[in-house]
């Protein structure tokens, strides 16, 4: 019997400090055995427990996507004892993974479509993810238009800088990068995600969006979006609750009959209209 | 199917005879409690009792088990092994509405994807032999209401009945016929399985506890914000005994100790009465008063459970009802929430 509650050995094999805050990081890990990394096949959007022995567990959505093999990354933000501990660590640290959990973005419904990808803050992680899954080169072709709009706080607040630099300069995805306040250096755009998205107004048809963020900045964005004509159907986002066991036992990241860490983290409007509005 | 008869002072030595060579788990007196525990050597397991105060859940689902062990290298804290032990064992003296539990509680722990092998481990070792409740424990006993009975074999390997002049011993399953040559040669008799059938029969009389414990669901359906939930936790103290003593709770914590360079990794029972439960590191706590706590425990049992198993998550033992500090009554929620005005 394959036992879930035992992590996977990995060595942390590059931090990156993302913010000027210095509190947001993405770490890099490579699993000691290869056979645990082949057993370690995720998709998009799913997430996995960071385990660390001594401190405990904390769950955290994969930033990386599978058509990058040979590690896995997580951006954690500094709040509790678990990535408090993990932002303490240095490359070269062993530490352990558990996963991968949860559904994942609706890849195959996601296919043929034009893709919305809406983010804010630091929530960007999986949304990343599937970014980078679509613009691998074999799977570029099985997604029609992409569209991205990413705000932050302030410029130093954007994660993946380098990443939304290159991304800005392909010619097969359409890239807003916007900040609630610019700077002196600042030179892109300023306002708030749910005002460029209106801006942007990218057409509903044959579309669908994927936004994480700020519960304040989905709040105002959905309205949008729902004036754009996009249904309930065609909106998914990624919920977050307090969880343990990751494999729906431990009983605490329920909305409704469903379990978050199970049935979810990925839902869309439409199936959360029928759960309870508990999370 | 095999069955027995035994005489009343037979049972006891039975019970010892199987000690010598499993790990029994029984009702025991200790103190003023009667628990269900292991039986240590030379300890006499009770034959007549109520119930025992504790669930027998703690067999295969302990209030606190080590997970994995650690130890704190140069490199990084790693693993050095998992706590994955399960030794054969019988459980001898499980009441009916206990035994069913267990039959609820596969249904969480041992699902096609994600089974929970420090269940499983424990769960598939054991054999239950159960002892019918002829007559009925207790006035707060409803376990005809959550689709169990007195006399019910839900969940049990051996179901033992007591009919007066001697017990009748049905082993309902092959698990329980490998207990079979510890219970003698007598066979039952037609006459003893007559005597049975009364006893079932007096023993459903005899529960006076009847809730509307299925019919409840299409209500609940649609009751999440109703202000009914308003009126039931006002006086709870969210002291945890209700989940702590339930058959069929199942929520735990799992947490982290180090003591030098050694570690553990620990699962602890939880509750969802305790504000801890679901708050969040950011501070947010999407079940932030105990109205949300009691409306959760009720759901989960009488409505989420049902949809994700089509099972009731209420054997109807009547501990929480009996043990509530302050008598919050399960019993009378799931009868109000029946008459619910939508």
């Amino acid at each position: 019997m394959q036992n879930p509650y035992v992590p996977y050995p990995v060595e942390v094999i590059k931090i990156v400090t993302e913010v000027d805050t210095k509190d947001i990081k993405t770490f890099r890990l490579a699993f000691v055995n290869k056979e645990d990394e082949e057993r370690f096949k995720y998709l998009p959007g799913q997430f996995a427990e960071l385990s660390l022995f001594g401190k405990g567990e904390s769950p955290i959505g994969i930033a990386s996507s599978p058509t990058n093999p040979g590690y896995i990354e997580f951006t954690v933000q500094k709040a509790g004892v678990v990535t408090t501990a993990l932002h303490e660590m240095e490359e070269g640290t062993m530490m352990g993974v558990r996963g991968p959990l949860g559904n994942s973005w609706p890849i195959e419904y996601l296919e043929g479509k034009n893709i919305v990808v809406v983010g804010g803050g630091f929530a960007f992680t999986t949304l990343r993810a599937m970014i980078q899954y679509m613009l691998n080169d074999g799977n570029r072709k099985r997604f029609g238009k992409i569209t991205t709009i990413y705000g932050a706080r302030t410029p130093g607040l954007l994660i993946y800088k380098d990443e939304l630099e290159a991304w800005s300069k392909r010619d097969d995805m359409e890239l807003h990068v916007t900040v609630d306040k610019g700077d002196e250096t600042w030179k892109g755009r300023e306002g708030f995600v749910p005002t460029i998205c209106k801006e942007v107004a990218p057409s509903a048809e044959d579309a669908v969006t994927v936004i994480c963020g700020p519960p304040i900045m989905i709040r105002f964005t959905l309205p949008v979006f729902f004036d754009l004509g996009f249904s309930k159907e065609n909106i998914y986002t990624s919920l977050e609750m307090r969880m343990k066991c990751g494999i729906g036992k431990c009983g605490r990241c329920n909305v409704g009959s469903k379990y978050v860490c199970k049935d979810g983290p990925v839902f869309s409007l439409a199936e959360l209209d029928r759960l309870t509005p508990e999370y | 199917m095999e069955k027995r008869l035994v005489k009343k002072d037979e049972l006891l030595r039975i019970v010892k005879k199987v000690g010598a060579e499993f790990n029994v788990f029984a009702p025991v007196r200790v103190e003023d409690n009667v628990l269900f525990k292991s039986l240590a050597p030379g300890e006499e397991p009770l034959l007549t009792f109520a119930n025992t105060k504790n669930a027998p859940k703690g067999v295969f689902f302990p209030r606190t088990e080590v997970m994995i062990r650690y130890v704190r290298t140069p490199k990084g804290t790693v693993l050095k092994g998992v706590e994955l032990e399960a030794r054969d064992a019988v459980l001898f003296g499980v009441r009916p509405c206990d035994a069913r539990s267990f039959v609820l509680l596969d249904l969480l722990f041992d699902q096609d994807k994600y089974k929970d092998p420090y269940y499983v481990a424990k769960r598939e070792k054991a054999t239950v032999v159960t002892l019918a409740c002829t007559p009925v424990p207790y006035t707060a006993c409803f376990c005809t209401s959550v689709g169990g009975g007195p006399v019910d074999g839900t969940g049990s390997d051996v179901l033992v009945t007591d009919i007066g002049d001697a017990y009748l011993v049905e082993f309902l399953t092959p698990k329980g016929e490998r207990l079979v040559k510890y219970f003698g040669e007598a066979k039952a008799t037609a006459e003893a399985e007559n005597k049975k059938e009364t006893a079932a029969k007096e023993a459903i009389e005899q529960i006076k506890s009847v809730i509307p414990a299925r019919e409840v669901k299409p209500i609940l359906d649609v009751s999440f914000d109703h202000p009914f939930w308003d009126t039931i936790h006002k006086r709870c103290l969210a002291c945890g005994t209700c989940t702590y003593l339930c058959p069929t709770c199942h929520c735990f914590d799992i947490s982290d100790e180090m003591k030098y360079d050694d570690g553990r990794r620990l699962r602890n029972w939880d509750s969802c009465m305790f504000p801890l439960f679901t708050k969040e590191t950011s501070g947010h706590n999407p079940r932030p008063t105990q109205k949300e706590r009691w409306r959760q425990r009720v759901m989960h049992k009488f409505k989420y459970y049902v949809d994700n198993f089509n099972a009731v998550a209420c054997v109807g033992c009547g501990r929480c009802v009996m043990y509530c500090p302050v008598n919050i009554d399960i019993r009378k929620i799931v009868e109000d929430i029946s008459k619910l005005q939508q």
